[in-house]
């Protein structure tokens, strides 16, 4: 038998008519789907209303309970803890998964909505690589090591993988709230002198350089900070002659849709 | 509302309170029709003013309603909690003693502006469309479970599922 097209289980899964099987199976799907992910929240939507039909006046006494309850309940902050706690209860058009567009060269950048402890550690690791601390505390000082905790600890903060043509991969990750990014790329080929990785902001008619990459430690390059960033946008690498361009002028080694 | 559940994630114990009095019946309503049972629903009423209360940080008012977002959590909440409590086949039987198609928005003695919205769209689906909706939604069943009480095929169900609600987010005229 033929399974359907996982775009149908769109209604059942907006109200919860799904079982385990189904809840995967369009899990799996909508993650690539963003009209899926759009038609989703305007399906919830619908049931919203559904549910304010319904309506019908609780007990008294249950208010005082619940307000007596909360008093000793402790709440959970907008960043840290994973993603996925909030998002069972949340359509699923948050979750930021590439639009299933297959970028120019090829490569599919893998998008991952990681607990952010691990973003935390993968890209704080990195900037303390890069700036060469030695030191163990928590708290960056460095005003890019803070600029770069911002973004990891947005509540709505997204890791992104991209291959880089050349050689290496690139990590990105994304806050659409902040409107910025972090980018570093590790295991890049080695550059003849008077070169540069630069990196590009692309989309909405216009293509702004971001930054150029400092040369590699510990074979990690970055972190550079893109602000101004919104969805629909491209992030590109090409190699410039060093003292950077305005516009790019090597072949993109990597596109990675925002 | 939106306003009361950003006050709410700053500890504002008077806008969660607010939050429960415009929502409250909403919700309780909500899991009453799925959960049946009123003590039971009373407790998970409570389950999920105390989700709201624990994590209204994450709501984001750029992917959705309040409304939306509160819905959801309680929908989701009562569904669970019918199908931990009772096994499939007791469900199927309790179903099979109710009228198929009813229509709950007539059950309630309050009415107004939007009550009278959906019952007008509810009436625009066909018949089919809107006992896949009402079952899911206001039943708590999987497609499966609406496909045998249906007497259809569930790929038959969940294509009238989705076409039910799209023809009622044109009908109220819902985007985002």
């Amino acid at each position: 038998m033929r399974l359907p097209h996982p775009h149908t289980l769109a209604g059942a899964h907006a109200m919860d008519a799904l079982d385990a099987a189904g809840e995967r199976r369009f899990d799996r799907h909508i993650r690539r789907c963003q009209e899926c992910r759009d038609e989703v929240a305007e399906l919830r939507e619908v049931a919203g209303r559904l549910a304010a039909c319904s309506a019908e006046r609780p007990p008294g006494p249950l208010r005082e309970r619940i307000a007596a309850t909360a008093q000793r309940t402790r709440q959970l902050p907008p960043a840290a803890g994973r993603a996925a706690a909030g998002w069972r209860a949340w359509p699923a058009g948050w979750r930021a998964w590439p639009a299933g567009r297959t970028p120019p060269l090829g490569a599919r950048p893998r998008r991952l909505a990681v607990p952010l402890a691990g973003a935390v550690a993968v890209a704080v690791a990195a900037t303390w690589m890069i700036f060469g601390s030695g030191r163990q505390d928590q708290v960056p000082r460095h005003p890019v090591a803070a600029a770069v905790a911002a973004v990891l600890t947005a509540s709505d903060a997204v890791m992104m993988e991209a291959p880089i043509s050349t050689r290496g991969s690139a990590t990105v990750v994304m806050s659409l709230r902040e409107r910025r990014l972090v980018f570093a790329a590790s295991g890049l080929r080695a550059l003849r002198p008077g070169h540069r990785y630069e990196l590009w902001l692309m989309g909405h008619g216009r293509d702004r350089p971001v930054g150029l990459l400092p040369g590699p430690s510990h074979g990690m390059s970055g972190p550079v900070i893109a602000t101004g960033v919104d969805r629909g946008d491209k992030l590109g690498l090409t190699l410039e002659p060093a003292p950077g361009s305005g516009h790019p002028t090597g072949a993109m080694l990597m596109v990675l849709a925002l | 509302m939106v306003a009361l559940l950003g006050r709410t994630a700053q500890g504002d114990h008077h806008a969660f309170e607010e939050v429960y009095d415009l929502l409250g019946a909403t919700v309780y309503g909500t899991i009453r029709r799925v959960i049946r049972d009123p003590c039971l629903s009373e407790e998970v009423t409570q389950e999920v003013f105390i989700e709201i209360w624990r994590t209204a940080a994450r709501f984001d008012p750029r992917r959705g309603s309040p409304l939306s977002w509160v819905a959801t959590i309680a929908h989701r909440r009562a569904v669970d909690r019918v199908r931990a409590e009772e096994r499939s086949a007791a469900r199927a039987r309790r179903a099979a003693s109710h009228p198929v198609a009813y229509d709950v928005v007539a059950e309630s003695a309050e009415h107004n502006l939007d009550r009278e919205r959906v019952r007008h769209c509810l009436k625009r689906l066909t018949d089919l469309q809107r006992e896949a909706v009402t079952l899911a939604y206001y039943g708590g069943y999987t497609y499966r479970e609406v496909a045998t009480l249906l007497g259809v095929p569930p790929g038959t169900v969940n294509t009238r599922m989705r076409d039910g609600l799209i023809r009622l987010r044109d009908c109220l005229g819902v985007s985002l």
